[in-house]
């Protein structure tokens, strides 16, 4: 049984964050910023925020988009990386907040492939009959969690808050986009090249493990050049498996739709892959938004979709690479 | 074992495109400002297609192409 994206919605803070007003404290220049991450501005929660509460009002976005109610939902999904608590997952939260029947309520872990894991599984499910209408919510607040000093100037400068949703169905709609196949692949290799130790049992909690004398434990931590020269290569060989299998080329694809990551690597990843990028054909919200990490992807669709831009036959690439490293890329249909 | 003329042309076009100097056997190509992290996926592919090796995920890391003679060495190991 085919699978569709029927339904797409986005939710972000209203506070808006230019580069001006951090560069300093991040020891950084404003323009520097920009050309290092095409990034100008990114939305931060305000405090007391939680996660579930952006991703509630991106699903309830998504919901109306796909001509669905709350009762429709019978199973829900939830990517992040920043929950509203360690325990449980986000996804109940969602479940309580729109007052959804009592289905399914399932967190996904898998970082910046949250959108690609969580379509993956979301047609898995349909595929098999075990649901119906799988609301797949994405989304973080990051700001909660950067060290805004020069010591953490060149990772805190990327990311946003944000969320999206996207609905899974069954049903064929106006505007729905079929999941023809998502490839993803993981090397544990390197898991400390992006991501944050604590608090976990490897490294300890804060009751085991002192935050103040282990503090950069407790902070983001990524080796920039580990992850563009691993990106760049895995996502543009993601990329030309999931076409391969298909039978396409990239010439075949009209929009990619990437994983929102810094648009320097997009460029390169276009580059790689030969992607005509003169006629816009590549997504990207980077500027306004920054990285919102599981969200962005989710971001960018419903951006797209939103547009009106996109048109029967033509095919969406949806490529990410994250923390782990995971990696992958998506391939839909309109 | 001297680089095919398409490495080192790539390598001094970029140097000139960047303001830099060509750069001599020794000189760090990603202090000298002749190659980052970008630029460095572009001349793996160069690397690959002007000496046929395949560079595996796992060796892309600016340790192996930090220098010219480092990046003669790897190449050298590559094809054994």
């Amino acid at each position: 049984m085919a699978a569709y994206i029927t339904g797409s919605g986005h939710y972000a803070p209203e506070q808006s964050i230019s580069n001006e007003e951090i560069a300093d404290r991040l020891g950084l220049e404003a323009e520097q910023i920009f050309k290092s991450s095409g990034i100008r501005r990114r939305r931060w929660a305000a405090k007391g925020t939680t996660t579930s509460s952006l991703a509630a009002e991106a699903l309830k976005l998504a919901l109306e988009d796909a001509g669905l109610k709350a009762e429709d939902v019978d199973y829900v999904l939830f990517g992040t990386m920043t929950p509203d608590r360690f325990i449980p997952g986000s996804s109940p939260a969602v479940q309580k907040t729109l007052g959804l029947r009592e289905v399914p309520c399932l967190d996904i872990r898998a970082t910046c492939c949250n959108a690609l894991y969580g379509l993956q599984v979301a047609r898995a499910l349909v595929a098999s009959g075990a649901a119906r209408r799988v609301a797949v919510c994405l989304a973080e607040i990051q700001s909660a969690f950067l060290d805004l000093s020069p010591a953490s100037g060149t990772i805190s400068m990327l990311f946003g808050d944000g969320a999206s949703a996207l609905v899974v169905s069954d049903e064929k709609t106006d505007g729905a986009l079929e999941i023809l196949d998502v490839h993803l692949a993981t090397d544990g290799t390197y898991v400390d090249d992006l991501g944050m130790r604590c608090p976990g049992t490897e490294f300890g909690t804060a009751r085991s493990y002192s935050p103040a004398e282990h503090a950069e434990d407790f902070a983001a931590r990524m080796v920039g050049q580990s992850v563009i020269l691993q990106a760049s290569r895995k996502i543009v060989a993601a990329c030309q498996t999931v076409l391969e299998r298909n039978g396409l080329q990239a010439a075949d694809v009209r929009w990619m739709v990437p994983h929102q990551a810094n648009a320097n690597l997009l460029a390169q990843v276009a580059r790689g892959l030969k992607f005509p990028t003169a006629e816009g054909g590549v997504i990207s919200v980077l500027e306004d938004y920054g990285n919102t990490s599981s969200a962005s992807m989710g971001i960018a669709l419903d951006v797209l979709r939103r547009s009106n831009r996109i048109r029967p036959g033509e095919r969406l690439l949806l490529p990410a690479f994250g923390a782990g490293f995971t990696w992958g890329a998506g391939l839909c249909a309109a | 074992m001297a680089l095919p003329q398409g490495v080192t042309d790539y390598l001094n076009e970029n140097a000139q495109n960047n303001g830099a100097q060509s750069p001599g056997p020794a000189d760090d190509l990603f202090q000298a400002g002749v190659l980052d992290s970008f630029a460095l996926v572009d001349f793996i592919g160069v690397l690959e297609s002007e000496t046929g090796i395949k560079v595996p995920d796992a060796d892309v890391k600016a340790a192996n192409f930090q220098t010219l003679e480092a990046i003669e060495r790897y190449v050298e190991t590559r094809r054994g």
